[in-house]
């Protein structure tokens, strides 16, 4: 179904690439519906599914268009877009005799309804470990256990570029440098050493809670390619899901386990995201990368705030800096916060200390100061442009300054009204890219040759609505659209009703 | 070609989801839930709202939630767990909220466990609540809802306090917590019993201050008559619902009740067509149609104060001349107009006709 042989960095390309008998396997267990649902839906989307979730019958596809004011019909196709192509909303085919109708998918609505009310036997929420504890593994030892993994992987695709870190960094795993290798994040030069690609980039610049989806999806990829582990996909992501949904800070029995989920926990030690004690095996922690898979956005947002919350907990290892995400009670985010402040002038500010911040910091900006806890420098023409070399993109730049703006540039935006980042900044480093790159390519699909116009407007117009057209000319009759199963399913349905 | 015209600026905008706080009010007036014991036990209604409470909790992992009873006499935290009285308190007089977490809740594999935390947190709270009601506390027949409010309303601010404090010097959060609003806050009433005129003041006090901090309240009223909570949803762009059938309370809640005001955004809310605006007058609590208002404060009285002073202010009111029949004075009707020789020109009254141009 997929165009592009790229790997799925995004759980959502890879999910919407899942046929549907995969969805139902994966909504049989309540927490793999409950991840889903939490992790991939927009809002609005979530509104929807809570409010058909104990419908008895079936609803008319019309009456939703009762519930949603008319001018946001535009999200109310997007949120139903979406709930489509991961199976979970099922609508049946337009005909004559019967209006259309829409209902949850059985096994999702099952899962769902059993994840909220509880019961059941499933075990999908992790068995706890009866064994005791060891009195060392708390909170803070997990933090700084699972920090320590994930930038070690983070070092290694950063100093392939060439700026050596402080510190001896032991690096990660051999296994995983294979998987880095493999799902082209860096690749090896001719002279033997190890470059990134532009991949690597867009890896490095995303939000930790995507780097580590990033990182297991080319696992699975990488597991479903060779098949000699006799690990199936869907199972993998599900005890995925399962990990998501687990408690920060407790113990897992391993025994409980299946044969297939016991051999992917040496892999996921390797990624920092569950510890195992060394004298006793039959116990597993899940590690705060693990259990914020699901979380959308600000729990262990960035880098940074990543190194913040675990150094924070060292240092003052005793108080609770920060209790199991959602469970925090109101300040689950106050530490978690972005550090970094740009200015009109093109200067930037950044307070952190992380070598690893600074070092990808340094991918696109001049720095020419450093402070304790701060770094400066400027967004220059030159330095945008070595960067634009290395590969990555203006909007990589940008969407990295934003995710990581400091609070108080979401102050000022919010109190005068204005983006986050200085326009002017904004526009400025998209000039420069645009000095080299002319051209920005789209995967897709190009509709032409329509009967008559009218039937190319309306398919245009449904094209536009669901959000996947890229361009279109009138004239001609022809439009490109980055997707096309949704545009098909109209185009047959519009055959069948002539 | 578009990718090249820069001639529009690009907004950046980060995408994050304000965390919603949603504090549920449960009135539980023991003799209400007796009457309605046939058709909803409270025990019931509480697995109810316990799934509610879940599916709020299931929209994000920021999402949070307080419940409050509402009891005859007082109103008590349910969730998170009140502060033990042994720990000594703060010298601000802050209370300091426990999360329930502390408590080591039972591990279930079958269940999420923040879920299975607030499942036992409410129960055992229930729990002693209803230990604690002595029969004495049964002759009170109302519920203190206005106590409930304001603890709901303090412990929402509290809540984006904290949210927006972190790492602010005082003078400029004081600015931007006007514009920002770090988190969506949410009450939600479960009413059973009617409204108790004598508590009008402080309900509305409580619902102006939700109004002018933005915080939607919600109704559901499973029985009785809640005729100040009607306002109070009007008042702060609520949703109030009247459930016919009791028994279906989690339909109500999952449909009407779960979107957020993100969401509410979007959607068409679920209206209640009619408002009882009534209000009830400060000298003696009853609800009334039309009263006195003193025109100094917009105090109402149901009756003509004493000495004519305001209660309230004190202000000396002058009554007019009150009680006095308005005199009603007939219209003069107009004459007829008769219609001659087809002009339908008006009579001027001066003899002759206007002369033709």
């Amino acid at each position: 179904m997929s165009v592009s042989n790229m790997p799925a960095l995004q759980l959502r390309e890879y999910l919407e690439r899942l046929p549907g008998t995969t969805f139902r396997k994966l909504y049989q267990q309540p927490s793999t519906a409950f991840a889903i649902f939490r992790r991939m839906l927009p809002h609005l989307a979530k509104t929807f599914v809570m409010r058909m979730l104990f419908m008895p019958a079936p609803m008319l596809l019309a009456d939703l268009d009762i519930w949603v004011k008319p001018d946001a019909k535009k999200q109310k196709d997007q949120a139903l877009f979406i709930l489509q192509a991961l199976h979970i909303v099922h609508i049946s085919p337009p005909s004559r005799e019967k209006p259309q109708e829409m209902q949850l998918t059985t096994n999702f609505k099952n899962s769902m309804r059993r994840a909220l009310t509880g019961g059941g036997t499933h075990n999908s929420f992790g068995v706890p470990s009866t064994l005791v504890v060891p009195p060392e593994i708390d909170i803070p030892f997990l933090d700084r256990y699972a920090r320590k993994k994930w930038e070690d992987i983070l070092h290694f695709v950063v100093s392939s570029v060439g700026f050596k870190s402080a510190g001896e960094v032991s690096g990660p795993n051999k296994s995983v440098k294979e998987l880095l290798i493999a799902g082209r994040l860096v690749e090896r030069r001719p002279n033997g050493s190890i470059g990134i690609t532009q991949t690597g980039f867009t890896f490095l610049l995303q939000e930790a809670n995507a780097q580590v989806w990033t990182l297991l999806l080319l696992w699975l990829e990488a597991m479903e390619t060779n098949k000699m582990a006799g690990l199936e996909a869907v199972d993998m992501l599900s005890f995925l899901f399962v990990l998501a949904s687990m408690e920060l800070g407790r113990a897992y029995d391993t025994n409980a386990l299946t044969e297939q989920r016991r051999n992917m926990l040496p892999s996921l030690v390797d990624f920092g995201l569950i510890h195992v004690p060394h004298h006793k095996r039959s116990m597993f922690f899940p590690t705060r990368l693990a259990t914020t898979l699901t979380s959308s956005g600000n729990s262990l947002r960035s880098i940074s705030e990543g190194v913040a919350a675990a150094t924070s907990a060292a240092f003052n290892g005793t108080s609770n800096s920060g209790g199991p995400p959602g469970h925090g009670p109101l300040k689950s985010s106050t530490e978690l916060k972005g550090s970094v402040v740009v200015e009109t002038n093109y200067r930037l500010y950044a307070y952190t200390s992380s070598t690893l911040q600074i070092a990808v910091l340094a991918l696109f900006s001049k720095l020419n100061m450093r402070f304790p806890d701060m770094v400066a420098g400027r967004l220059t023409r030159a330095s945008i442009r070595q960067a634009i070399q290395f590969g990555i993109t203006a909007d990589q730049i940008i969407s990295y300054l934003a995710a990581h703006a400091h609070e108080q540039m979401h102050r000022t935006a919010a109190l005068t009204n204005k983006p986050v980042l200085p326009p002017t900044v904004v526009d400025q480093i998209r000039l420069w890219q645009l000095e080299n790159e002319r051209m920005k390519t789209t995967g897709g699909f190009l509709f032409k040759d329509f009967e008559d116009q009218k039937e190319y407007l309306a398919v245009a117009q449904f094209a536009e609505e669901v959000g996947v057209l890229v361009w279109r000319n009138d004239k001609t009759g022809m439009f490109f659209a980055s997707r096309h199963e949704q545009i098909r399913d109209l185009l047959r349905n519009r055959k069948k009703a002539e | 070609m578009d990718a090249v015209d820069v001639s529009d600026h690009y907004e950046v905008t980060t995408s994050e989801e304000t965390p919603s706080l949603l504090s549920i009010v449960l009135d539980t007036n023991p003799r209400a839930w007796a009457a309605l014991g046939n058709v909803l036990p409270l025990s019931k209604a509480i697995a109810n709202i316990l799934v509610f409470v879940n599916a709020h909790l299931a929209f994000s992992n920021s999402n949070q939630v307080a419940i409050i009873a509402a009891h005859v006499n007082r109103a008590v935290w349910l969730y998170p767990s009140p502060p033990t009285a042994k720990k000594p308190t703060d010298t601000s007089g802050d209370v300091q909220m426990q999360d329930a977490s502390t408590s080591a809740p039972p591990g279930s594999a079958n269940k999420f466990p923040q879920f299975a935390q607030i499942e036992a947190a409410v129960l055992a709270s229930v729990r002693k609540l209803t230990d604690e009601t002595t029969g004495e506390d049964l002759e009170t027949t109302t519920t203190q809802l206005s106590g409930a409010l304001t603890l709901a309303l303090c412990h929402i601010h509290k809540a984006s306090q904290q949210l927006s404090a972190a790492g602010t010097n005082l003078e400029d959060h004081t600015k931007s917590s006007a514009a920002t609003n770090p988190m969506k806050g949410r009450i939600l009433v479960i009413s059973v019993s009617d409204s108790e005129p004598a508590q009008y003041i402080p309900t509305m006090n409580a619902v102006f201050a939700a109004a002018h901090s933005q915080i939607a309240i919600d109704t559901l009223s499973l029985s009785g008559d809640s005729t100040f909570l009607q306002q109070a949803c009007f008042n702060t762009n609520g949703t109030f619902l009247a459930a016919s059938n009791p028994q279906g309370l989690l339909t109500y809640l999952m449909f009407g009740l779960i979107a957020d005001t993100e969401a509410r955004q979007s959607l068409i809310p679920a209206t209640h067509d009619k408002v009882d605006f009534r209000a009830a007058c400060f000298c003696h609590g009853k609800v009334v149609d039309t009263g006195f208002i003193c025109s100094i404060c917009l105090s109402i009285f149901c009756e003509v104060p004493e000495n004519t002073e305001c209660l309230t202010c004190g202000t000396k009111l002058a009554l007019g001349n009150y009680g006095a029949k308005p005199a009603v004075i007939p219209r003069k009707k107009k004459k007829k107009k008769k219609i001659v020789n087809g002009t339908v020109r008006e009579d001027t009254g001066s003899g002759a006709g206007t002369p033709r141009a």
